[in-house]
């Protein structure tokens, strides 16, 4: 029996799935745009800002989402200064849970610059105050932000994974692969995201081809990491003889495997891409209520 | 730093009087749950279950039987094990979570923003929400009591010494005895926590047992949460930099005959 | 045994659990598996109301045991120390002898004034008395009597009014000295009676009735056995009066009294059949008719009762002040007599009859006590009743909330009662003193002030007088004369702040109860020792006499431990009665000559060397010699071990110094009760009046002389031996989360949080049997009732083999009615109105019901 069983479960339910979920895509989204971004076609651009605007917006929700679900939500700023030595920052290099509302934060900041100079770029901004900012964010400085925006979501889209590891729960700190399969989820998630909503921006088929081909490749990696994250779990693997166990799989069936074998058949790009995201939301509610459920003790005792 | 205080406790003399959640609860102005007004568990005569933001003592009630009248009633008063290497104060973002002059671990409530990490940090599933305050809880050691001389209001209460109090030093020393003359009985009989090269540091609350501390509801390796860090997050680190590659090199810029093939979706 | 200790007493609990660190070893008897089983080495399951059976068959097991017989220790006690020796008139005849009932057993008819006693026979004691021979008399005494019936020479001193002092009274009332076999061979000894009495009871007859296994029941024996001698000692809790060592640190019989002061309530009693000081309350029944009457009939010569009179005249002093005088008997005349029983139960039968007007309960919810629904049904009968408590409990609001009102066989309408409800002080909110069962008092200061109107009971009773002795003051009627010149002083004096506008000074009633002077109330008693049958002292309980010996000297105040590492008993914290001595008959805990049984079990002994100062009233010198040791000896401090008694001494001259157990005539621990005990002078195994077998022991089936109240009534309905309508014995308990009827409990979340809900627990066995699952709802029925309750589905309660029939044994917590944050069916809505004889004790412990899926 593993000794994981024995704590507590901390009430991370639907709020913080959505975050997981979202962060995924905004972090996947930034990543996917940043590199376009420095190492696309020029072509390939409305895919670039898209992911950037995508980036912004989802680490807005994302904020947002986070502190709504604080048990005392006007004390978000306790996890970045130190609430009785204000300014002093509050900050944990081993505590994924503070390194992580530094990253939320950071990202956030650089997202909405990158996101702000695109749409300067594109002349939508009409408010002066940010048009000024979205003006100053161009040219070389607007491809450092992105890129470092870039960097960030990719830790956004993984360290949400290390955050459950880094605990003592049932499932998530009985492997070491969920920060990985976040990760890889994010990412696909991100160009699913990408695939759906880069077309109104004026993306190319071209574009959209390359992004689709990538998230096979996605796929792929994730179903690996997601194999060797199941198989890291051992005899814990008896929780998923549940429900969501059954979620799970419905996940992995209808979010990565069909996919691919949408993509193998050239079919609907949208279609798959809505499956991959159906998909990651699934992955992410399996994973957080199949060990929120457990109730302490008793299944230990029964185990 | 004053000498590390904490707890021993003899469960082989709890008789579950609950006196000691009781005295918690009074002290600590802690609510009862749905104001008191409950259902039935049905589990012995445990209808507190577990210990959570509002039940920082928690007496379990462990019935061992092979027939009518055959077995044993184990009872045992859990209670926050105040770890010399804390999970919960490692992962807390806030600072809420502190260690004491006393060696022991406060959250305080005025710091903690209830983001809950703590919870999912601590291997003995001791801290939860307080629905009241909205911010984790858990047995501060009756830490305002002590800055002031006082012990306790548990083992204060408690009426059979099944809970003693005292420097951990001194504490050591008692069990080692009670363990020796439950042996000699013939009692199989073990401390859990109390080791300092233990587990997690030794606990500052420790217990004496007398079965697997699985029964009790205690893992029998607690593990820091961190451990988990440098697997899971190097792991990730690799996969990021797999996916980056695989990104960079799918998305990148094509050459002219690449790009007249009609896409690279077949890679 | 028969005591769920760790449960019902947590904190007295502190000290078999600190035993238990120094290795003693801990035996729980009991029908359920308990927390007292759960910390006990070793557990033995027993059938309830069988008790007797198994103390009977470890009597016998320990008298023909080995150890008994060759280790002169025990012998050596229980002929000094107890009345084995003594020999028992001829006339005595044994349940042995009449098929399990005692010689004297006479029928009982209920006095038409009031017949509420229960009874249907009682025994006639003359034949339980010790054999006397002819006394060497002093002039004039009465040379010989060998009954209690008062001899001539008394009769002619209450003819002639004589005294005070009443000491010729008393010295009149000695008997002959009672005959002896010290070699415990005579057939008609008390030690050959009981070994005769209890040969019965064997290993195997146990099994029979208790449904404890014989292995297990040796196994307690032996370990009993183990732990005696001189310098081992055991103790029962709750057991018969029956053990080698009283008197002895460690050990004794542990009353262990039910609530925080129910001691004190004995002690100065609310009991109906006793005034202050276990004085028996003069009786309509008894020859009480004059003061010297009641004084024949009550007092014991050759005991420390032989000062009866003492104790007397300064109570009645204390009850009519000025108005006792030597010419009017202190006002005996005044007093209230008994008519019969008023216990509980009684009452409560008779207000079922309409012969009840009104009731204060105060403090007390009998809505949800014995037989429920009878309870209830007599309440309606009032034409009014107060309710003092701390929140609206079941009595307050059975007149629309009870079962019967909300299952419509009652009409709101068709009840007459008016009732009225007075909010009640806590005890952290009001001073006073508590008394523990260790007979301790220990002084409380309140805490906090209470809410808005609540008050204290002491408040509402002083008031209430007040207002009475208004109403009544110009009535010449004669029955009235008696509450006219009640003395009623306890107004706080000039300078001392009431803590409640019209609060008593709980101080002055302390001082009331310790006792003064009567001509100089400042000047207060130090001891009993100080009291006078002349009306000079006063003194509300003579037992509670020196616990405040000045004025301003409140000894139940103290709180000063002795230090860590003495075998102390810790004299200055608060006050013990009699006398702060912490073990009563301690005496018994040194030798003939005075020494301790053993160095490890030593407590107080005799110091021949200790040079007395001269007698403080006489002046003359005192010889050397002094017990001393931890405790306040519970002898005449310088009565040597050697001392003879006086031939026409009363009182504790007339025994011997090695005469430990100073309130009885004989001096001696009574192994056979020739009095005070009305059903039989040995403990008997009978079965409970509902039993779902019959005696194995006994054709008698249960005890001639139990008590059923309203026989016949269909209020009281009975199951007959081995009903199978209700084929399982049913216990009802407490748990340590709650407090009696609950109202202390019900009403606090913390507490209603711990157990928030009826249950009945019952064994694994029977739950297939009738496919019940854990948390089911059952319904719980005997022929008076049936409640629901939750099950809660255990093997620490199952099946026994008794005499030959396997039979369930299921068990409910009491605690609930339908009041409070935790609520539940009023269990006792399933008991009778039966009882033991001796203290009106209902048998709601051992009874039969049935069970099913509700």
């Amino acid at each position: 029996m593993s000794d994981t069983f024995f704590s507590g479960a901390p009430h991370w339910a639907w709020l913080i799935i959505l975050y997981f979920f979202v962060g995924g895509i905004a972090g996947g989204g930034s990543l996917l745009a940043a590199i376009v971004d420095w190492f696309g076609a020029p072509e390939d651009r409305p895919v670039a800002r898209t992911g950037y605007n995508v980036a912004a917006v989802g680490a807005i929700i994302s904020g947002a989402l986070l502190t709504i679900d604080l048990g005392r939500p006007l004390r978000f700023w306790h996890m970045l200064f130190q609430s009785a030595n204000f300014p002093t920052l509050m900050f944990k290099g081993w505590s994924p849970i503070s390194f992580g509302a530094w990253g939320i934060f950071l990202f956030g900041l650089f997202s909405v610059l990158t996101a702000l100079g695109g749409m300067a770029e594109e002349g939508r901004l009409h408010n002066p105050a940010l048009r000024a900012v979205g003006g100053a964010v161009r040219g070389t400085l607007a491809k450092v932000v992105g890129g470092v925006a870039g960097l960030l979501g990719l830790f956004i889209a993984g360290y949400t994974g290390v955050l459950l590891s880094v605990t003592n729960r049932p499932i998530w700190a009985d492997g070491p692969w969920l920060g990985a399969l976040f990760l890889a989820s994010g990412v696909s998630t991100g160009a699913a995201t990408l695939i759906l909503l880069a077309p109104g921006r004026g993306a190319t088929e071209q574009s959209l081809a390359r992004l689709s081909a990538f998230d096979t490749k996605a796929l792929v990696v994730e179903l690996l990491v997601l194999v060797l994250f199941v198989a890291s779990l051992g005899a814990v693997n008896r929780v998923w003889l549940s429900f969501w166990g059954l979620v799970l799989l419905v996940g992995v069936g209808f979010g990565i495997l069909a996919p691919l074998r949408m993509h193998a058949q050239r079919r609907s790009l949208a279609g798959a891409a809505r499956l991959v995201l159906l998909g990651g939301f699934l992955l992410r509610l399996a994973t957080i209520f199949a060990s929120e459920g457990i109730e302490r003790y008793r299944v230990a005792a029964g185990m | 730093m004053a000498e590390a205080m904490g707890f021993f406790t003899d469960t082989t003399v709890c008789i579950g009087c609950k006196a000691c959640e009781v005295a918690c609860k009074e002290w600590n102005q802690l609510p009862a749950e749905n104001g008191g007004v409950r259902e039935l568990s049905g589990d012995s005569y445990d209808n507190t279950r577990k210990l959570d933001g509002i039940h920082w003592r928690h007496v379990r009630f462990i019935e061992q039987f092979k027939g009518p009248y055959d077995g044993r009633w184990l009872m045992m008063s859990d209670v926050c094990k105040h770890c010399v290497q804390a999970g919960c104060l490692e992962v807390c973002p806030t600072g809420a979570i502190v260690r004491t002059q006393f060696d022991t671990v406060v959250i305080q409530s005025d710091v903690c923003n209830g983001c809950r990490a703590c919870i999912a940090a601590c291997p003995f599933g001791v801290i939860d929400i307080n629905p009241v305050s909205g911010t984790a809880q858990k047995c501060t050691l009756c830490y305002d009591r002590l800055q002031v001389g006082l012990e306790p209001a548990c083992s204060k209460a408690c009426p059979t010494d099944s809970i003693q109090f005292g420097a951990i030093a001194e504490l050591r020393t008692r069990a080692e005895k009670r363990v020796a003359q439950l042996k000699s009985q013939g009692v199989a009989a073990e401390l859990y926590g109390a080791d300092p090269g233990g587990p997690l540091g030794g606990l500052n609350s420790f217990y004496l047992l007398v079965d697997k501390p699985e029964v009790y509801g205690l893992p029998r390796h607690p593990e820091l949460p961190t451990t988990n860090l440098a697997k899971s997050g190097g792991l990730s680190v690799a996969s990021a930099a797999v996916l980056g590659l695989l990104a960079i090199v799918g998305l990148r810029k094509r050459r002219m005959d690449e790009q007249s093939r009609g896409g690279g979706g077949n890679v | 045994m028969g005591s769920n200790m760790a449960e019902c007493h947590p904190v007295a609990f502190r000290w078999p659990m600190k035993a238990k660190l120094n290795g003693a070893k801990l035996v729980h008897v009991d029908p359920r598996f308990t927390r007292t089983s759960a910390v006990a080495d070793l557990h033995v399951p027993i059938r309830a109301g069988s008790d007797i059976a198994f103390l009977g068959g470890l009597i016998n097991y320990v008298i023909n045991s080995k150890r008994w017989n060759t280790d002169p220790f025990f012998k050596e006690f229980a002929v000094n120390y107890t009345n084995a020796a003594t020999i028992i008139s001829d006339d005595f005849k044994d349940t042995e002898e009449l098929e399990g009932v005692f010689s004297g057993l006479v029928k009982f008819s209920e006095p038409a004034f009031w017949p509420y006693n229960g009874l249907e026979g009682r025994y006639d004691n003359a034949t339980w008395q010790y054999k006397r021979g002819p006394r060497p008399a002093p002039a004039r005494v009465e040379i010989t009597r060998t009954t209690a019936a008062a001899g001539a020479i008394t009769k002619d001193l209450i003819a002639k009014r004589a005294g005070p002092p009443f000491d010729d009274l008393v010295r009149s009332l000695k008997l002959g000295p009672a005959e002896k076999d010290p070699t415990l061979q005579n057939p008609h000894c008390v030690f050959q009676i009981l070994k005769r009495h209890f040969a019965r009871y064997t290993p195997e007859m146990v099994e029979q009735v208790c449904g404890s296994p014989k292995e297990k029941f040796i196994k307690v024996a032996e370990m009993l056995l183990e732990s005696s001698g001189r310098d081992r000692s055991s103790a029962f809790a709750y057991a018969v009066a029956w053990t080698q060592h009283i008197g002895r640190p460690g050990a004794g019989v542990m009353a262990l009294r039910g609530h925080a002061a129910i001691q004190g309530s004995t002690d100065v009693p609310t009991l109906y059949h006793s005034i202050h000081g276990y004085m028996n309350a003069p009786s309509a029944l008894r020859p009480h008719e004059t003061l010297r009457d009641y004084m024949a009939a009550e007092t014991t010569p050759t005991s420390y009762y032989g000062n009866t009179p003492k104790f007397l005249v300064s109570y009645l002093k204390s009850m009519y002040g000025a108005a006792a005088t030597t010419e009017n008997d202190f006002g005996y005349d005044w007093h209230p007599k008994i008519l019969g029983d008023h216990s509980h139960i009684a009452s409560f039968a008779a207000m079922a009859d309409g012969k009840v007007k009104g009731m204060c309960c105060v403090g007390q919810n009998p809505a949800t006590s014995l037989n429920g629904g009878a309870t209830r049904q007599a309440l309606r009968q009032l034409d009014w009743l107060v309710v003092k408590d701390n929140w609206l409990t079941e009595t307050a609001t059975h007149w629309y909330l009870g079962p019967e009102v909300k299952k419509g066989e009652v009409k709101i309408e068709d009840i007459k009662t008016e009732i009225f409800f007075f909010p009640s002080t806590q005890i952290a909110e009001y001073d006073g003193s508590f008394t523990n069962t260790q007979r301790m008092l220990q002084w409380h200061s309140y805490a906090a002030k209470a809410p808005g109107d609540c008050r204290t009971d002491s408040w509402f009773y002083h008031n209430l007088a007040k207002r009475l002795k208004k109403a009544y003051a110009g009535s010449k009627l004669s029955r009235d004369q008696g509450w006219n010149n009640v003395s009623w002083d306890f107004d706080p004096d000039a300078g001392e702040e009431p803590l409640y506008p019209g609060e008593i000074s709980a101080r002055k009633v302390l001082r009331e109860i310790n006792g003064y002077q009567t001509a100089d109330p400042k000047q207060h008693l130090k001891g009993f020792a100080e009291l006078k049958d002349d009306g000079s002292t006063t003194c509300a309980s003579w037992i509670y006499c020196g616990c405040y010996p000045a004025w301003d000297q409140n000894l139940t105040a103290r709180r000063e431990p002795d230090p860590p590492g003495v075998p102390g008993a810790h004299l200055k914290w608060g006050w013990a009665w009699p006398a702060n001595r912490r073990v009563m008959y301690n005496r018994a805990s040194a030798d003939l000559k005075g020494n301790p049984w053993s160095e490890r079990k030593r407590w107080i002994w005799w110091d021949p060397t200790f040079v007395n100062p001269p007698d403080p009233k006489t002046g003359k010198p005192v010889p050397k010699g002094k017990w001393v040791g931890y405790d306040v000896p519970d002898f005449g401090a310088t009565k040597a071990p050697d001392a003879q008694p006086k031939p026409d001494g009363i009182g504790l001259d007339a025994l011997s110094g090695t005469q430990p157990f100073i309130m009885r005539a004989d001096g001696r621990g009574w192994l056979f009760v020739p009095a005070g005990l009305v059903d039989g002078p040995l403990p008997t195994h009978y079965e409970p009046h509902e039993s779902p077998i019959q005696n194995p022991l006994y054709k008698q089936q249960t005890s001639p002389v139990h008590k059923v109240w309203a026989p016949g009534k269909p209020y009281n309905k009975l199951a007959v031996v081995g009903d199978p309508k209700f084929p399982y014995v049913i216990s009802t308990y407490r748990l340590t989360e709650h407090y009696l009827a609950g109202a202390m409990s019900r009403w606090l979340p913390w507490l209603a949080e711990l157990q928030p809900e009826l249950f009945i627990e019952l064994g694994k066995g029977l739950a297939q049997e009738k496919g019940i699952k854990n948390l089911d709802w059952l319904v719980v029925s005997s022929p008076r009732g049936h409640i629901r309750a939750k099950a809660l589905v255990t093997d620490r309660i199952g099946v026994m083999q008794i005499a030959g029939k396997r039979i369930h044994h299921v068990g409910m917590p009491w605690h609930w009615g339908w009041m409070g944050l935790s609520t539940g069916d009023v269990v006792n809505d399933l008991t009778a109105w039966v009882g033991d004889p001796n203290v009106s004790i209902h048998e709601g412990k051992a009874f039969v019901c049935n069970v099913e899926k509700a």
